[in-house]
């Protein structure tokens, strides 16, 4: 294959993982690391760069009118990215000192295990705890938002803060190894265990990503690892997929997309998973 | 909507949207060749299936800040705007923290600046 063909082809697969990304409520990270270090010739290097690079293009593009909505908190997601951002440091120096076989064989296990949180998912928390534990108080992380579809002011507070700092330092070291974003982790660890409300949820998943991705991508970028012929049709083509994948989000089938998400990130984990063993 | 939240969405909006610019006019530079690359595409395209330590071997490519010495070069313009992304986030934790000593949060001024800290530790490491 001619060589110019691969970044048309990287560009017609991020368009259509910016529609999927949209349409399933999932970082494109998540699906683009699998699906391009599978099926691209490119080296998971360049891809865990390229990866990260366009997870945190999307958080940022998106983070301004969620803050101003009121949908994302500062308050919420300083204090926890501050450990993501951490440990993502650490996750990208393990994942580039790793051989890749190591790395590759934990990619697929990675997405297998992502694709069976997916598919086993609990329901969402529509609620407030009632009682806030002590740090997220001393933090302040609570407060108030407008819920357009309620149409009321919510007030919201957080539980668990000392686990929830553990979970977002462990989803930190994993989304700066593989480059995967963390949208996929972000949202019920803020919603299950830490009962924010469900929509505050995914507006702050993104800002917390925008911080942890920005750690890990600078490691990638200093070490040399990021190409432009990957990362630059890969944002162009996620960026213009998510446009028309938000357009479509009124007609899918959201259970129907969930499904081929799965489908495609158990594809994916497995080929991974293979080529980690040499297979 | 408290003041360091609106101050944050104003910064992140107009560094995001200056990347992308600086993102896609740099990335039409290369793929129309409106300027010479430091590697030919045809070239990398030998190189892109191998680990990013015999890719730097092989071509000599910089590490670090090295690249900043090659903007003239239409493939290391793209890492201008790369970097402009990974800054966004910094300068709107830095506009924030006089905002927040303002507002008496000193303890989420102190996060911010501890932030920071590790974001810029990032990205001299």
């Amino acid at each position: 294959m001619d060589w110019w063909l691969w970044p048309i082809a990287l560009f017609a697969v991020t368009f259509a993982i910016g529609i999927v990304a949209v349409l399933a409520g999932v970082g494109g990270g998540v699906l683009f690391v699998p699906i391009v270090s599978a099926f691209f010739p490119f080296h998971l290097d360049f891809v865990r760069a390229a990866g990260l690079l366009l997870a945190l293009t999307g958080a940022l593009s998106a983070a301004p009118a969620l803050l101003r909505g009121g949908l994302a908190s500062l308050r919420l997601a300083m204090p926890l990215a501050l450990a993501g951002s951490i440990t993502s440091i650490v996750g990208a120096l393990i994942g580039l000192a790793l051989p890749t076989d190591a790395v590759q064989l934990a990619l697929g296990l990675t997405i297998l295990a992502i694709a069976a949180l997916m598919w086993r998912s609990a329901r969402p928390e529509e609620s407030s705890p009632l009682a806030a534990d002590a740090l997220g108080t001393a933090l302040r992380m609570n407060g108030l938002y407008h819920d357009a579809a309620l149409g009321r002011d919510v007030e919201w507070r957080v539980r668990r803060t000392p686990a929830a700092f553990v979970v977002f330092a462990g989803i930190g070291l994993i989304a700066g190894m593989f480059g995967l974003g963390a949208g996929w982790a972000n949202v019920p660890a803020f919603n299950l265990l830490m009962g924010a409300p469900l929509k505050l949820a995914v507006g702050s998943s993104g800002l917390l990503l925008s911080v942890v991705d920005t750690s890990a991508a600078w490691i990638y970028l200093n070490r040399g690892a990021v190409l432009p012929i990957i990362v630059a049709p890969s944002i162009i083509g996620v960026m213009l997929g998510a446009k028309l994948g938000a357009r479509l989000l009124r007609k899918a089938r959201p259970e129907l997309v969930r499904r081929v998400v799965i489908a495609l990130l158990l594809l994916a984990g497995a080929r991974a998973l293979l080529k980690g063993l040499g297979v | 909507m408290s003041a360091d939240q609106q101050v944050y969405a104003r910064w992140l909006e107009w560094g995001t949207r200056i990347a992308l610019v600086v993102l896609i006019a740099s990335f039409v530079a290369y793929v129309f060749a409106l300027r010479d690359p430091h590697l030919p595409p045809q070239e990398l395209a030998r190189l892109w299936a191998f680990p990013v330590d015999h890719y730097i071997a092989a071509t000599g490519a910089p590490t670090g800040w090295g690249w900043l010495a090659l903007l003239h070069k239409s493939d290391y313009l793209i890492f201008l705007a790369v970097a402009l992304l990974g800054l966004v986030t910094v300068l709107c934790y830095a506009r924030i923290v006089p905002v927040l000593l303002a507002q008496a949060e000193r303890w989420r001024a102190a996060i911010a600046i501890v932030q920071i800290v590790v974001l810029l530790a990032a990205a001299f490491y």
